[in-house]
């Protein structure tokens, strides 16, 4: 299941959003320069997962109950 | 004058906020049954320097570890036999104020909490919550650096995923009688509120995988806390947890039954730790906002939910944002059309100029507001993640997803990704798109570095910080440090210690403005004691307090 796959197609058919001269130049200009930074993210998390094991790293978490 | 025998238009009193942010802290190669919480907060605490410096040591093995069961609320009234016969309260643990920004660190049952000092304006609240998170993170590196073959974790969530949550509160300064009114006379303000505060989640929210608290299974969810919220109120803050907490501490000097002028504090601790600028403005910006309809009794009863913990569960388990929930008139309404509602409520007061002077920037929160709310309903969530916590997590995670395709939500390492979102070490994810310049920033490094070395000018941490500073450049002892008080240990005549105690009751008082000069002109610390005594005895520390309708009004607040 995905969330935002739900989302990102609404809003490509929601009014407004197409139609409009340049919208999606600007739109594809916009998600890559996204994805290069996200990419930064990518990078981090793809080190975690291929630095251990994930239950153990969760198990470990274990905090006080606090306020 | 009475606080309840002002009419409604004099009673907005500026909002000022402060912010706690308890971390979760551990040693990842340690794998103890109860969690190694007591070791991580202690070895991050001791490398945070404050004042009092006069501490039991940190790792003192005469202390009980913490117990929330055991020790809950001790200090606000709940039973607690075992703190009461040792004077220790597993909540407030070598709790030190820092001379550099005025704002505390210290140990809250096994985790690292840190404190900004009071502020004004929601975008210093950002700012100010960022500066501690850098000092929490630079501890972080330092622990870790003394010790590295016992990694500590750090982490700004507010549940390990196995049942265990900690929170993230704020804290507003309100008048006497708006807290009067929430709290025990007009139940539907307090209604009003919760209802504000749990469609607010869409805003503030972090984003968790999975369920806790046997609550229903869900692949995600859109606030950290829901699960964990059982009743509408209470004094309670580590079991039972209630919507709207009713712990009645002001932290505004002395109480005193027949001073009805003495402002109250409201504290908050229902919304989650927040890591996006554009959540945690919202998180004490939209706060501001209600506190002050609320103060002047500008409540509009239908937009009261039905059932407020339903509505919550069933807003925060739908991450698709189509979850209704009835509002006390029968309308079903989705958690975004139910903010929308509060915005409307919001503006037609703003077009009244009943914001003006109590909530600094009140227009471009209102502003950035609209926005969030009509990219929302456009289901725009792209362009939104830079700005939510719980829509930047998301992606994050399906950005995973995508490059690993064996993992779904129930991978361990979909949780993994999960908590290391708000990982305050290299590998933190927030902090990664922020780094790269995904996150979208509303205060800047300048105005975060800022609140990192200095205190804010406009209220009392201002001369809590430089108390602190010159004391300790002219060998004063410095014995106790509170919010509202510090008590020096001076030399006296016969060479035997004095103690003087000067209280800053009046959290929007002793002012850069108003108390600066007694500083550059006292000739010695007992003089300039003197002078702030004789500020508070005076009122003349208030500066600025009360502007309603763009009319400067001077409040009278109680001092010792």
């Amino acid at each position: 299941m995905r969330f935002l796959d739900g989302f990102n197609h609404a809003q490509q058919n929601s009014p407004g959003s197409s139609g409009e001269p340049g919208s999606s130049e600007r739109l594809n200009e916009a998600r890559s320069e996204g994805d290069r930074m996200l990419a930064a993210a990518d990078e981090v998390i793809r080190r975690a997962l291929g630095s251990g094991n994930s239950q153990a790293f969760l198990r470990a978490g274990r905090q006080q109950s606090g306020q | 004058m009475r606080d309840d025998l002002r009419t409604p238009e004099e009673r907005a009193i500026p909002k000022l906020c402060g912010a706690d942010i308890e971390l979760s802290n551990c040693e990842l190669t340690a794998d103890q049954p109860g969690g190694t919480g007591f070791e991580a907060s202690r070895r991050l605490l001791a490398q945070i320097d404050g004042f009092p410096e006069r501490q039991r040591g940190l790792f003192d093995d005469s202390w009980p570890k913490a117990s929330a069961a055991h020790y809950t609320d001790n200090k606000y009234g709940a039973t607690c036999p075992a703190a009461e016969a040792s004077a220790y309260n597993p909540q407030d643990v070598s709790r030190r104020f820092l001379a550099g920004n005025s704002s505390s660190c210290y140990i809250d049952l096994d985790h690292l909490e840190i404190c900004t000092p009071e502020v004004r304006s929601a975008h210093d609240s950002v700012a100010a919550c960022h500066a501690m998170l850098r000092v929490a993170r630079a501890a972080l590196k330092q622990a870790n650096a003394l010790r590295p073959q016992r990694r500590i974790r750090v982490l700004a969530n507010n549940s390990d995923g196995l049942g265990n949550s900690y929170g993230s509160h704020v804290s507003f300064l309100i008048s006497a009688h708006a807290y009067a009114n929430i709290l025990h006379r007009k139940p539907h303000y307090m209604q009003f509120l919760a209802s504000f505060q749990i469609a607010s989640i869409v805003l503030t929210g972090q984003g968790k995988v999975g369920a806790e608290n046997g609550r229903p299974a869900v692949p995600y969810q859109i606030s950290q806390r829901a699960d964990f919220f059982e009743i509408m109120q209470g004094l309670q803050t580590t079991f039972n947890r209630p919507i709207v907490n009713s712990r009645d501490e002001a932290l505004c000097g002395p109480w005193s039954a027949a001073d009805w002028s003495t402002p109250a504090r409201l504290h908050v601790i229902f919304f989650d730790n927040s890591l996006a600028h554009g959540s945690m403005l919202f998180r004490t910006g939209l706060m501001q906002l209600m506190l002050t309809l609320i103060e002047l009794e500008c409540v509009n009863p239908r937009l009261i939910l039905d059932n407020p913990l339903k509505a919550l569960l069933d807003y925060s388990h739908d991450a698709t944002l189509q979850a209704a929930a009835p509002l006390i008139g029968g309308d079903e309404v989705t958690a975004v059309e139910l903010q929308c509602a509060y915005l409307e409520e919001v503006k037609r007061q703003a077009a009244q100029g009943v914001f003006d002077g109590v909530v600094p920037r009140a227009g471009e929160i209102i502003a950035l507001w609209e926005d969030t709310l009509n990219k929302l309903i456009n289901r725009d969530l792209t362009s939104l993640a830079p700005r939510l916590d719980w829509i930047q997590k998301l992606m994050a995670i399906e950005r995973a997803m995508d490059a690993h395709p064996t993992l779904d939500w129930n991978s361990p390492e979909t949780k993994l990704i999960d908590h290391l979102y708000s990982s305050l070490d290299d590998d933190g994810v927030y902090f990664a798109y922020e780094a790269s310049g995904f996150s979208e920033r509303l205060v800047s490094d300048e105005e975060i570095e800022y609140f990192l070395n200095n205190p804010p000018v406009d209220t009392r941490a201002w001369t809590r910080a430089m108390l602190l500073r010159r004391a300790a450049a002219e060998g004063i002892g410095i014995d106790t440090v509170d919010w509202d008080r510090i008590t020096f240990r001076m030399r006296g005549r016969s060479g035997w210690p004095v103690y003087r105690t000067v209280y800053l009751s009046d959290p929007l008082a002793f002012t850069q403005a108003s108390a600066g000069p007694l500083f550059a002109a006292a000739a010695n610390f007992d003089q300039l004691l003197d002078g702030l005594e004789s500020l508070a005895a005076d009122g003349a520390g208030a500066t600025n307090l009360n502007t309603i309708h763009g009319t400067q009004k001077g409040t009278h607040y109680a001092f010792s």
